[in-house]
């Protein structure tokens, strides 16, 4: 099963690229998505993100899959910048909140530029394995080692970080799969029973990922892995 | 908790702050009221202590917003910095709140945490990133009666996750005498 944010095995340009270009690429990104307000801008910016997701071969499914995940929040953004964004020329009045155009267009621009987001995030995780990620980030922070900053746990820190997001939703869903069986979540019955459903599930979504925290960090120890200590001076982290 | 562990546990929590944020926005309106991405920083801080707390609380909103557009750009900067400071102060206070009483550390050290941290998060809105339009009336809505459930789930769930995570010997205990007698 292809899990959201997970890394999908194809050979495409985006797969062969350095992953410190693909990270520089996404921060491009996102800041040109941010900024685009226009109309044309976001088409522009749809159609960029929409021929990277045809270059990486992933597929619009494996692209997409995160947006339906955010479906509920997407659409309470719209809603909200829809009623409360302005007051002028109000199609329909609900005590304090206005439906109008203006805040129509804002919210479908705000959902967007999540959207493009979300899906440019996506592909930076299918194109790219942990490892190159790791090795992408060393070498993007490799200028600020000369002023003290651990580069090397930082890589390790954003790799790792980056591996265990598809782990911990898939094991996430396990549990609450679990749980619906044991009818302990509730589909139904309002936001509140909602929400104390999906607290019920943090403690063993906890104690599950810092079982897998245990058991990586005795793996890299066991094959050498060694992080200086606070004595020790920049740079002389190292890989044993 | 030695360095290899630490890296990785402060990896783990950012992961999780990551990922709790999008199960609780299949809820609308929950990212604000229930503050999903506090709750892993300061078990981060906890248990492992200020400077893995502290990278979790740089990690997480960054990593969350590239990867998934949330936190949204205009309010990373100032998110970062109060998550920053709720990993540092709560990894800071568990390290030398000693009262003997397991919960009663960590309870304090999440209080002392969790004021800390909007206080530092109020004074950069009104001193730099909402320089002359924040009040106070700003800071009391924002940081204590909207995310109002999220203070309670944070009082409700932090301390009984990072007893569990003790007693499943996944963390150093802080009394290891009481654990070796359980």
């Amino acid at each position: 099963m292809r899990s959201t944010f997970g890394y999908v095995w194809s050979d495409s340009p985006l797969h062969r690229m350095r992953a410190s270009v693909k990270l520089v690429g996404l921060l491009v990104s996102v800041a040109l998505v941010v900024l685009a307000s226009a109309p044309l801008e976001l088409v522009v910016a749809s159609l960029a993100v929409a021929s990277l997701a045809v270059a990486s071969r992933v597929g619009w499914a494996a692209s997409a899959r995160a947006l339906w995940g955010l479906r509920w929040f997407l659409l309470v953004i719209f809603v909200l910048n829809a009623l409360l964004f302005s007051t002028v020329d109000p199609l329909l009045s609900l005590g304090p909140a206005c439906l109008t155009w203006t805040g129509i267009a804002q919210g479908a621009r705000v959902v967007v530029r999540t959207a493009l987001v979300v899906v440019l995030g996506v592909l930076l995780t299918a194109t790219t394995s942990p490892q190159q990620l790791t090795s992408g980030v060393r070498d993007l922070l490799r200028p600020l080692a000369r002023l003290g900053v651990p580069t090397e746990v930082a890589a390790l820190a954003v790799g790792v970080t980056v591996q265990f997001v598809p782990t911990l939703l898939r094991e996430g869903r396990q549990l609450m799969r679990a749980q619906t069986l044991r009818c302990s979540i509730a589909r139904h019955g309002g936001i509140m029973r909602c929400a104390v459903s999906y607290v019920q599930l943090l403690v063993p979504v906890f104690v599950s990922a810092f079982r897998r925290a245990e058991e990586l960090s005795v793996a890299m120890e066991a094959r050498g892995y060694r992080i200086a200590g606070r004595s020790a001076r920049p740079g002389e982290e190292r890989r044993l | 908790m030695n360095p290899v562990k630490s890296v990785v546990v402060a990896a783990v929590c950012a992961a999780l702050g990551i990922v709790l944020p999008m199960a609780f926005h299949a809820i609308p309106g929950a990212g604000n009221a229930w503050l999903p991405m506090h709750i892993p920083v300061m078990i981060c801080g906890l248990v492992a202590g200020s400077a893995p707390g502290a990278a979790t609380g740089l990690l997480a909103p960054v990593l969350s917003s590239l990867l998934t557009g949330m936190p949204a750009a205009p309010i990373l900067p100032s998110m970062t910095c109060e998550l920053s400071v709720y990993g540092l102060i709560s990894g800071a206070l568990g390290a030398h709140v000693r009262t003997g009483r397991l919960p009663l550390d960590l309870y304090v050290s999440l209080a002392g945490a969790m004021l800390a941290g909007r206080l530092v998060g109020g004074a950069l809105q009104a001193l730099i990133f909402s320089s002359g339009t924040y009040s106070l009336a700003a800071w009391v809505t924002g940081y204590f009666v909207t995310g109002l459930p999220g203070i309670v789930l944070q009082l409700v769930v932090v301390v009984p996750i990072v007893v569990a995570l003790e007693r499943a010997g996944l963390v150093p205990p802080r009394y290891p005498e009481d654990a070796s007698r359980d």
